[in-house]
């Protein structure tokens, strides 16, 4: 029978990435080869990727790349064995499970495993804006003819621009052998297709004296104005060449929508209970002698109060991946800390509930009505900040950070913009930042991309940023990195 | 239950054999899927070929194909997770356009497929302004074949036997009141890649990589000290099979076992704990540097600064560009460094994380001087990239040629251009890292430490274990510290490298790209002692 070949699944142009009833017949194959009682899990994925990369105004690569994703574990009673592969033909799939089951026999029975996690209830989950038909629908002519419209402009002026357009379609389920004949679903996490298109440029000088850099990205292709992001980035480049070495030290800054949403990544990670509960960063209040627990600062005011930090999934500009409970989330409601999150398997043993709470990674930050042209004119002296590279946390407990300046730092003299400014090395914390706040602007998407097609727990993470001026950050070194 | 461990222990043998029986994977070669046969088989040749064809057909100037496959398998305590991929990536040249097309299916109808589709993508590009691109020479290999010689394939081996190494290493540890391990699992990867181009070459390779993320953390409490904790770098990322954690002894990774590296490291740091604790002197200091940082330092200065790519604007949009902004005004003319300070760049040395037979051009990369006494003398390329510096090449007296520093992690993956291993030529000075900090009469010594450097590598700053060193001695420990330094100012300032016996090798990791790729190469430095470091307190702000 030529079963076999058939089912080798050839993710031909109009299906580069798997439906849900490919992912289901996937599962139900696998779990036909388990052998022997115990569960199975399968988490199907697959992605597709037209990419577009150019430097120094041509097109060095213009790709088209599609691959799949198997994970199958094998739960044995004795054990529990994991294996991954690319291969759906039927022959790859049953020694895979094989594999997964030795693997199983193998694990050393000091302890037994721990639980598998119980599926996820059944809710309605809301429709949130994750797919685009524009984002899946353009072509690398379409894409071609979009890199030489934006290298243009730069070209014309003599400067250097590199860049990279990526659209992406991806999708994901995982299936759980139990449920295969229970209704009212047979997955785990159901399946969910994605689509994600990002553009970003850096404009340079042909001394290499200035650097301008534009970027978006989001779920819808149609949502990116990349023309305007090109005329940013050349801007920024011609405005920021010949920069003049400030001194270092603490300076107002007016930090754009880019810059701001950097800060907040330096937030992201302390963003779960677990790490107060444990005693660490920046959310514990004090340790409770008589409970013998650490109290968190949950229900303390710990930013300024124009600062409100949520998350609807319902908005179409802030779609996320359906597979955690999609109520509306506030992490920050007016300065206060209203909401820390949590993985399923902190709910399963510390709340007996079996409901993660999702993670800071796609959110709207509250803004204020100052723009950005306003808060130059309103600034006696201060610094303008593009945005940042190369942060890392110094102090977990503080998230003291340290990092660059990048692509762009002007000098604000008696409101208006002086001379363009080497860039500078920053020691601050973005909790400092955040509770000196002296504007803000409105807030607008920013250049947020997933990295990785297989970046587990957010397959999106959409933002939406103000502008905000801010006092006294503090910059401790001046380098020469344009 | 049929099978459990202790069924395995008694079996044995029987058990390494049945665990590491292979998975087939399977291929089409024209009829139905087969089990995939060893990469050396000729009829991966006529897959190759057939996507060669197709790409030639659709008006490719040149193609090149890759056909990866690659087992890995991760190591823990308590248990294994297996990983095993197929994959297959075509590239085209049309007109000084590069495109590119992978997939994960091995079939003549794909490989046809993405010939055509790479043509396609390059195509759609051309209809540009005109991109001129000259291709170093690429001297026909014609089936070749290499196997990276290694001494104990990991897949060979019970992943069993794996578990239990790991697991006594951990009990090993316990041993000692207050000390564990905060980490401690390790991975194999063997992958075997096929490649063909238009130019008639044709090659396979099957190359191994182990890696183990072991770190001690030791509890001072009793002591009234911080607790320390250690990573054990004798695991770091190598070009070897399992020997890497189960040699008696391996040259330039470590003179004794694992276990005894590990003491040994428990020792050190119990020591440095014991150390008093001092509030930080802000300000310039000669300072040894144990070969890790060293290591760590060559790379960030050295190994980004000299991609060729980067140094010309094609990671502007992404890592950066380099501090050698002017690659042709530079080479032969710029001081990277003091007299003292040669690095090397190659992809042969055995054990290097980097280390093939041929790149993923079909280039059989050579043994090549970066800096030699201090001046730039060269940068890492690949064939396209050495066409770059054809005319600097000529003007040297040099041969226009790739240095073979393509690659990619898989091939679904486009080639660029990835760090070959480095090596920093020793010096005369015979003693080790304590040796050299018996030599200093008063400044700082440093030991592990991390870099955070600019988007040009031209200044970083890094963090580690920061000791004050009076008479020879190291007297205390600052808790917070952390030094600034600009690249070439840093190789200025070289005072002392430590011999050729006192050469350590490091596996590192590096990203790079639009989107982003991860490949590793290896760097080997000895301990060195440089002038007038600027030591600060990286916790303090302005």
């Amino acid at each position: 029978m030529s079963a076999r070949s058939d089912r080798l699944i050839r993710l031909a142009d109009d299906a580069r990435i798997l439906s849900e009833q490919d992912c289901e017949s996937i599962a139900k194959r696998v779990f036909a080869f388990a052998s022997g009682p115990g569960e199975t899990y399968v988490s199907v994925m697959s992605w597709w990727q037209g990419e577009l990369r150019w430097a120094r105004n041509r097109t060095s690569l213009a790709s088209d790349r599609r691959d799949i994703r198997l994970e199958i574990t094998r739960d044995v009673g004795v054990g529990r064995g994991n294996v991954e592969t690319n291969q759906l033909d039927d022959v790859s799939l049953e020694s895979a499970v094989r594999a997964a089951e030795r693997s199983a026999v193998l694990a050393p029975q000091v302890r037994r495993p721990p639980q598998l996690q119980p599926p996820l209830p059944h809710a309605e989950r809301p429709k949130t804006a994750i797919w685009s038909d524009a984002t899946y629908a353009v072509t690398p002519e379409v894409r071609g003819e979009a890199a030489r419209a934006l290298i243009a402009p730069a070209e014309a002026k003599g400067m250097s621009s590199a860049g990279y357009l990526e659209m992406r379609a991806g999708s994901r389920a995982r299936l759980s052998s139990q449920r295969m004949g229970s209704a009212p679903a047979p997955w785990d996490v159901p399946y969910a297709s994605w689509t994600q298109a990002q553009c970003s440029m850096t404009v340079r000088d042909k001394e290499g004296t200035g650097s301008g850099w534009a970027g978006l990205s989001s779920y819808d292709w149609a949502r990116i104005d990349a023309p305007a992001l090109a005329a940013r980035a050349l801007e920024k480049c011609v405005a920021s060449q010949h920069p003049v070495a400030l001194e270092p030290g603490r300076y107002t800054v007016i930090l754009e929508p880019q810059a701001v949403a950097e800060m907040v990544s330096i937030i992201e990670t302390s963003m779960y209970r677990e790490i107060p509960e444990f005693g660490h960063g920046p959310w514990v209040l004090a340790h409770d002698d008589v409970l013998g627990l650490w109290r968190s600062k949950l229900g303390l005011k710990v930013l300024d109060e124009r600062i409100t930090i949520s998350h609807d999934p319902a908005d179409p500009m802030l779609g996320i991946f359906p597979e955690f409970w999609m109520q509306p989330l506030t992490w920050f409601d007016k300065g206060v800390l209203t909401n820390l999150s949590f993985h399923r398997d902190y709910a399963l043993q510390m709340l007996n509930v079996n409901a993660a709470r999702r993670p800071l990674t796609g959110y709207r930050m509250s803004g204020g009505p100052t723009s950005v042209e306003e808060m130059i004119r309103t600034t006696t002296r201060g610094l303008l900040v593009s945005h940042f590279s190369n942060i890392r946390v110094l102090d977990g407990d503080s998230l003291l950070s340290t990092g660059l300046t990048r692509d762009g730092l002007w000098l604000i003299e008696h409101g208006k913009i002086s001379k363009a400014v080497k860039n500078l090395r920053f020691t601050e914390s973005p909790l400092f930042a955040f509770n000196s706040i002296d504007q803000m602007g409105e807030p607008v998407p920013v250049f947020r991309p997933v990295k990785n097609a297989y970046e587990e727990n957010a397959p999106l993470t959409p933002a939406i940023v103000p502008p905000i001026k801010s006092r006294d950050f503090s910059f401790t070194s001046t380098i020469d990195a344009i | 239950m049929s099978l459990n461990r202790r069924l395995f222990l008694k079996t044995g043998v029987a058990a390494a054999a049945l665990a590491a029986v292979p998975r087939p994977l399977y291929a089409q070669f024209g009829g139905a899927p087969e089990p995939l046969p060893p990469i050396e088989d000729p009829r991966l040749a006529s897959l190759a070929a057939r996507a060669l064809d197709s790409a030639k057909s659709a008006g490719a100037a040149y193609a090149d194909v890759r056909l990866s496959h690659t087992k890995m398998r991760r190591f823990f305590p308590l248990f294994t997770y297996d990983d095993e991929d197929m994959e297959v990536g075509v590239r085209a040249l049309v007109e000084g356009y590069w495109g590119f097309a992978s997939g994960p299916v091995w079939s003549p109808d794909e490989m046809a497929r993405l010939g055509r589709e790479a043509v396609h993508q390059a195509k759609t590009n051309a209809l540009g302004k005109p991109r001129i691109v000259t291709l170093a020479p690429a001297p026909v290999v014609q089936n070749g074949s290499w196997v990276m010689p290694v001494k104990i394939d990991p897949f060979e081996v019970s992943p069993f036997e794996i578990q239990d190494e790991l697991t006594s290493l951990d009990l090993f540890t316990r041993r000692t009141p207050g000390v564990g391990l905060t980490m401690n699992q390790a991975s194999s990867t063997v992958q075997e890649k096929a490649f063909a181009s238009t130019l008639g070459s044709y090659c396979t390779q099957r190359s191994y990589l182990t890696q183990g993320a072991l770190s001690l953390g030791i509890d001072m409490r009793k002591q009234h000290r911080p607790d320390a904790a250690i990573n054990i770098e004798c695991v770091s990322p190598a070009g070897m099979g399992w020997e890497l954690y189960s040699a008696e002894s391996l040259p330039r990774v470590r003179n004794h076992s694992v276990r005894e590296e590990i003491r040994q490291r428990m020792e050190e740091a119990r020591e440095d704990a014991m150390l008093p604790v001092k509030a930080l002197d802000v300000g310039r200091f000669d300072a040894v540097l144990d070969s890790s940082s060293v290591a760590g330092l060559v790379d960030g200065t050295i190994g980004h600064a000299t991609e060729l790519d980067r140094a010309l604007g094609y990671e502007a949009n992404a890592g950066g560009t380099s501090y050698l902004n002017d690659p042709f005004g530079m080479l032969g003319t710029y001081q990277a460094g003091g007299p003292l300070f040669s690095v090397s760049g190659n992809r042969s040395e055995p054990g290097g994380a980097a280390t093939m037979k041929w790149d993923d051009e079909g280039i059989a990369p050579d043994d090549f001087t970066l800096v030699k006494d201090g001046l730039l003398v060269d940068f890492q390329t690949t064939r396209e990239s050495a066409g770059w510096l054809r005319d600097a090449y000529l003007k040297g007296g040099k041969p226009l040629r790739s240095h073979g520093c393509s690659s990619a992690p898989s091939a679904v993956e486009a080639p660029m251009q990835h760090v070959p291993n480095l090596v920093l030529a020793p010096g005369r000075e015979a003693g080790d890292f304590d040796s050299l900090v018996s030599g200093l009469a008063d400044g700082i010594a440093i030991k592990q430490a991390s870099l955070d450097m600019d988007f040009q590598a031209g200044s970083g700053l890094g963090l580690g274990n920061v000791f004050e060193v009076k008479r020879g001695k190291r007297v205390a420990r600052y808790p917070s510290a952390g030094f600034l330094f600009r690249s070439t100012d840093l190789w200025k300032s070289l005072l002392t490298l430590s011999s050729d016996a006192q050469l350590r090798r490091y596996g590192v990791s590096a990203q790079k790209g639009e989107p982003p790729q991860t490949c590793y190469h290896s760097v080997t430095a000895p301990p060195a002692v440089v002038k007038g470091l600027t030591l600060i307190d990286p916790l303090r702000k302005a």
